[in-house]
């Protein structure tokens, strides 16, 4: 009788352990932002549908003492999940470049409700481990969807910070002054100042010439001088760019704004960081920001050094890919592409730790266009020509026709207590870097893709008996192989250069065998062969970018001989041989 | 002296009669252990309830406290000068003087607290003090945090062995092909490397004391503990060097001091006791530069785009011009056009800082001339990357100054026959540029000779180099010293020499001894720690020589006032009100750096009045510099109110004092 219990307990217990996943438990869209609540909600929900599947917990908290949840994905019955490569993946390190956590949010949930109908994504799901934090800078997002925001504010951590240098901390923040719940911009009548009224639309304002006179002069966002210091705004709520605040050659706030006081001084860097330290299984990262439709790899400075051919070989892969994957946009490098950046999160990612890492800068303002696909602009817009460049008439047609004006207020009076008459009004909190909710869904699934063919892209290294060749004399030689398909090594160059991580170790054992000598095979078929001169049981390597790494042992003695590949970043294996 | 010799002798004594081992550890040498200084500053803060408190500010992974002693009024508003010391953790001087200063501080000195509040922590690498209290005793500086220095799979497997049981580590010698060194003649204790550019051929190879545990072929290479907090600090980190921790901050003693040191904007200046001493020799301005270079060229893609010649340089008043120009952009600042050329950080010390500090370091001279204490030493460590001291000038912006108190005195060197036109560095040195070239073309070639200058160096060229400002007689005999340096590294080490004339029982006599796994070895050497502990009791009367100039840097503080106001009627119940903000401390206010890297806040004017209407002017004012010494600025409102009404004008600043003033509106026309 007991026999039987355990017998249908045992079964039972295999048959949770292999039970499908059941997909369309959770329905998420994506034809909408998710705020901060909802947001959380969405990653309880998948939690709860999926719990074997899935962890989340918060990893520590803000400066404004929000949570910042880590979503793991790990298949459990397939392996713990430091035991397999690591894939991070982050969004919303700038407060307001807010549809980065729906690609997160997203990506977490097509990598579940797609386990049993797509193969590759079981396969996938089956073979790594997903770190997913959607929502890095968790005070801005959310108060992003709670404040009157403006889509310049709410980028940093809410560190206090007297950006002005006057001795009074955050005293001149923007003002909703119209109260219509929104941050915009502001005009005053000037025939000095430099813009005057588009003819062919009202709405838009273009640069005077030097010799014309001019109808406006542009007063930034709406607010008025708090401080009585003759200036607007200059000295909001927050101030540190977490993005500029980890500990890779980080510079002080003089040779990069917005640094902090010391490498992982916000608290939200530090808890990241403390994670990252503790899952070293980690062999790339993906971080999300918006926009501009970029790729971006390091090095994000000078002082960051180049980077090894080797690992450029494995960037240019997956970047040329990623650029066929989300069509138009650009694998760049950040310090020679765009600008410097000292501190950020991927140089850290790469150069401290070893890891391979993008920025993904969703999101282009070329997607604004009204004109056939093969026309091109005749001029950018030279106010947002870093965005993309789409021109102000044709974003407001745009508008008028694609979003039905919902993208843009029209000027409108304002009596200003500080400078009287003006007017407010311009492009809404929701746009510029922001897609119309419409494009939301192409958005998240191509951006998830993107992170999906990474992932495949990570070691998967197998094990292979290449030779056992009887020597005479009671030794034997053994040569096994270990090799790797995909596009990152088992370790990338960086760390294997600046000894950061531990190598792989191939190591043979067995208790009747002595091992005589063991190596690394240079050349096959000509017997060269690196020696280990010390513990030659035990071989300190990695496994290239498509390729393999071959080993030798020479070994007296016979029975059984296990031979075990240990790897931080990739999964572990183990063959034994009979001599 | 003779003290020394006699407790020498004394210890070596009881060794003979008792067999004790250790006679160098801190313990022996009389030294406060970390539990001793804890001790002892948690006493004067019992003692001394209404001028001192005593914050924890970490725990270390050595399970050790970081504490600071705030010294001062319970409610006090004064400047702080905060004191860092031993932040290393294997200089022992340094705790001592730090303990000594804080029960100075609380009793004869208390009057000090009544101008100034002290933040003391007088040891802030608790883990890596340890080390000096251990047996076997064994020079190390690492936390208690275990890192995998050899990165295979074990974490701290491989760490020293006393084999001979004598209670040091010392270091083992054999004679190897592989050896690189040399034993010296006529001297049994010390080795020389080998100089194959003279035909010298190594023989001996020299490793610590100890075995290979892991038998990876490495001898002590993954031993206890981890990284130097000392060297954590974010100035000019340096990475990838296993013991200076991953990233800048990384290590819980340095984070917690540098959390304190932001939330205290009242930190007007840092000292720092350790190995470094920026009062004997002002920190030179022959760094590499980055962002206090002279000169810039613009990156060559930016260069193209605006039509200029990649390799022409740029001031940077030139660049904000440029820039300004480029972008229309009138609030452009020096920082965004250092971020825009991808510079790194400042490594200079600014050339206006620079005459405070070479005045401070003069007196600073004349008081150790004084006190008897300004025999020939040898040169305190230089530079150190990542170190306190550098980071408080370089990014925390106040005024700091490290001090060693200690090193070992140079060895006597053998009167060498002085060649014709010789000079010594120091010499040099002491000649202005003008004074050499009146040396003339001779004297100058022999001296070029005289110095073993390479053949191509003409005085010719030297002249024009002086003219030309290229070169300074101090940059030569820096250059001097270093060909110097290279040239006794034929023979023995300078530190070594030293400590050998200076103390010889701190040197183990090699012995053989049948190591286990390399057979046949001597043992010997140094003994951990000699060139930097003497006898407490040596060491603590001369730091009672040296504290009361320490005391006295508090006196040189920013200071900041008003000096003036002057009320002027310009018209019916309009005035005109001036005045003039001064700073009658000898130090800027910020330090010129201080302005460069926006630490401290500076100094803010502040216009109060019921009833007055501000016609020009702004009721606040930011006094971007006080320069020292009387450096001043005048600030000036217009405004309306009647006759007799009262304004008040303050200045503030966190760290330089405040002032208030209030003057009634009255007085003739102008």
């Amino acid at each position: 009788m007991l026999k039987r219990y355990l017998t249908i307990a045992a079964a039972l217990a295999i048959l949770l352990a292999a039970a499908p996943i059941q997909a369309g438990k959770v329905n998420l869209t994506f034809d909408h932002f998710y705020d901060g609540p909802a947001m959380l909600q969405a990653l309880e929900d998948l939690h709860q549908a999926y719990p074997t599947f899935t962890d989340l917990r918060s990893i520590g908290k803000s400066e404004e003492g929000r949570d910042i949840w880590l979503l793991t994905i790990n298949n459990q019955a397939t392996g713990k999940d430091t035991e397999k490569p690591g894939i991070y993946v982050d969004g919303t390190i700038h407060g307001n470049e807010i549809q980065a956590s729906e690609v997160c949010l997203y990506l977490a949930w097509y990598l579940l409700d797609k386990y049993d109908s797509i193969p590759m994504i079981k396969e996938l799901v089956d073979k790594r481990s997903f770190y997913i934090i959607p929502v890095v800078n968790v005070d801005h997002r959310w108060r992003f969807f709670t404040d009157p925001g403006g889509y310049n504010i709410g980028r940093t951590a809410m560190v206090p910070f007297d950006d002005d240098r006057d001795g009074l901390v955050d005293e001149d923040d923007v003002e909703d002054l119209d109260g219509d719940g929104e941050i915009l911009q502001m005009r005053i009548r000037d025939p000095y100042g430099g813009f005057k009224t588009d003819p062919d639309d009202p709405r838009v304002m273009i640069r005077t010439k030097p010799w014309e006179k001019g109808e406006w002069r542009r007063l930034g966002e709406e607010g008025i001088d708090n401080d009585g210091d003759g200036r607007i705004n200059e000295d909001g709520p927050g101030y540190l760019d977490m993005n500029r605040n980890y500990g890779f050659k980080w510079q002080p706030p003089y040779v990069q704004g917005g640094a902090g006081d010391f490498p992982m001084s916000a608290k939200v860097t530090k808890a990241i960081s403390d994670f990252v330290m503790t899952k070293p299984n980690i062999c790339f990262d993906y971080a999300f920001h918006n926009s501009g439709g970029l790729l971006v790899r390091g090095p994000g400075s000078k002082l960051a050094g180049m980077y090894s051919p080797r690992d450029v070989a494995v960037y240019d892969y997956l970047g040329k890919e990623g650029e066929k994957i989300i069509p138009g946009y650009r694998y760049i490098i950040g310090s020679e592409d765009m600008y410097t950046t000292h501190g950020d999160f991927d140089e850290f990612m790469y150069s401290t730790l070893g890891i391979y890492g993008f920025v993904g800068e969703l999101f282009m303002s070329e997607q604004e266009r009204y004109r056939p696909p093969d026309d091109k602009p005749e001029k950018e817009d030279e106010d947002h020509s870093y965005y993309g460049g789409t021109p102000q008439e044709e974003r407001q047609k745009f508008n008028d026709n694609v979003n039905q004006g919902t993208m843009y207020r029209d000027w409108k009076k304002f009596n200003h207590p500080q400078l009287g008459e003006i007017e407010i009004g311009g492009w809404r909190t929701y746009t510029t870097r922001i897609p119309p909710t419409f494009m939301l869904p192409e958005m998240v699934h191509r951006a998830a893709s993107l992170v999906i063919f990474t992932a495949r892209q990570a070691p998967d290294v197998s094990l292979e008996v290449l030779e056992v060749k009887d020597l005479g004399g009671g030794l034997h030689r053994i040569r096994v192989r270990a090799a790797n398909p995909n596009a990152m090594p088992s370790l990338s160059s960086k760390a294997v250069s600046k000894d950061i991580v531990r190598k792989d170790i191939l190591k043979i054992t067995g208790s009747g065998i002595e091992v005589v000598s063991g190596g690394i095979v240079m050349d096959l078929q000509f017997d060269l062969v690196r020696p280990v001169e010390y513990r030659p049981w035990m071989i300190f390597t990695s496994v290239p970018s498509f390729g393999k790494t071959d080993v030798q042992w020479i070994v007296k003695g016979k029975g059984k001989a296990t031979i075990t590949y240990d790897a931080v970043k990739a999964k572990n294996s183990t063959l034994t041989v009979d001599l | 002296m003779s003290k020394w010799i006699a407790a020498v002798l004394l210890t070596i004594a009881c060794i003979c009669t008792t067999g004790s081992l250790s006679l160098a550890g801190g313990k022996d040498l009389g030294y406060l252990a970390p539990d001793e200084i804890k001790a002892a500053v948690e006493k004067v803060a019992r003692e001394n309830k209404d001028l001192a408190r005593v914050n924890q500010l970490e725990k270390t992974s050595g399970d050790r406290d970081i504490l600071l002693l705030e010294l001062g009024r319970e409610n006090s508003q004064a400047p702080a000068i905060m004191v860092v010391a031993n932040m290393e953790g294997n200089y022992p001087p340094a705790s001592e003087a730090a303990v000594k200063l804080a029960r100075l501080l609380v009793g004869d000195w208390s009057d000090e607290l009544e101008k100034h509040r002290w933040y003391i922590i007088a040891l802030g690498n608790p883990d890596g003090y340890a080390n000096f209290f251990k047996t076997p005793l064994y020079n190390s500086y690492l936390n208690g945090r275990p890192v995998n220095e050899d990165n295979d799979d074990a974490v701290d497997e491989d760490g020293p062995d006393d084999l001979n049981g004598d209670g040091y580590i010392t270091m083992m010698r054999q004679i190897h092909p592989e050896g690189k060194w040399l034993k010296i003649e006529d001297n049994p204790v010390l080795m020389k490397r080998a100089d194959n550019g003279k035909g010298e051929v190594g023989q001996y190879r020299l490793m610590r004391e100890g075995i290979d545990n892991d038998g990876d072929g490495k001898i002590n290479e993954d031993g206890p503990g981890g990284c130097n907090p000392g060297y954590n600090f974010p100035h000019d980190f340096k990475h990838y060097t296993k013991t200076d921790g991953l990233w800048a901050a990384s290590e819980a003693e340095s984070r917690a001091i540098l959390e304190f040191a932001f939330a205290h904007p009242e930190i007007a200046m840092v000292l720092t006791f350790g190995r470094t001493n920026t009062l004997k020799d002002v920190p030179e301005s022959s760094r590499k530069a980055s962002a206090t270079q002279d000169k810039y060229t613009l990156p060559r893609h930016f260069a193209r785009e605006m039509g200029v010649d990649p390799e022409q340089e740029f001031t940077m008043a030139e660049l904000i011009e440029m820039g300004k120009e480029a972008t229309g952009m009138q609030d452009l600042t020096e920082e965004m056009v250092l971020q825009f050329l991808g510079v790194g950080a400042a490594v200079n010390p600014d050339r206006n800082d620079l005459p405070y500090w070479t005045e401070i370091s003069k007196r600073y001279n004349d008081f150790i001339k004084e006190a008897g204490l300004d025999g020939k030493r040898l040169k305190p460590q230089q530079f150190p990357t990542g170190s306190i001291e550098e980071w408080s000038y370089y990014q925390y912006g106040v005024p700091t100054f490290a001090v060693d108190f200690w090193t070992l005195p140079e060895a006597e060197k053998k009167e060498e026959k002085k060649e014709e036109g010789a000079m010594t560095p120091e010499e040099l040195e002491k000649m202005s540029n003008e004074e050499f070239i009146a040396l003339g073309n001779e004297k100058i070639s022999e001296f070029l000779k005289a110095s073993g200058a390479p053949a191509q160096f003409t005085a010719d060229m030297v002249i024009q180099g002086l003219q030309s400002g290229m070169m300074t007689t101090k940059k030569m005999a820096e250059m001097m010293r270093k060909m110097k340096k290279k040239e006794e590294a034929g023979g023995a080490d300078e530190t070594e020499e030293a400590l050998l004339a200076y103390n010889p029982a701190a040197f183990v006599e090699w012995k053989p001894f049948n190591h286990p796994t390399l057979g046949e070895v001597e043992i010997g050497g140094m003994i951990p720690y000699s060139t930097v502990a003497p006898p407490a009791d040596t060491i603590r009367a001369l730091i009672d020589k040296q504290l009361p100039f320490l005391r006295a840097l508090a006196g040189f503080l920013p200071e900041i006032s008003i000096d003036k106001v002057n009320v002027e009627k310009r018209s019916n119940n309009v005035w005109k009100v001036e005045a003039w903000v001064i700073n009658k401390g000898f130090l800027p206010y910020p330090t010129h750096q201080g302005q460069r890297c926006q630490r401290p806040t500076p100094a803010v004017v502040t216009f109060t009045g019921d009833g007055v209407t501000m016609l020009e002017g702004k009721p606040r004012v930011v006094l971007d510099l006080l320069d020292g010494s009387g450096g001043n600025q005048k600030v000036q409102w217009l405004i309306d109110a009647p006759e007799g009404k009262t304004v008040t004008i303050s200045a503030q600043s966190f760290s330089a004092g405040t002032d208030q003033q209030a003057v009634s509106l009255k007085g003739g026309d102008r």
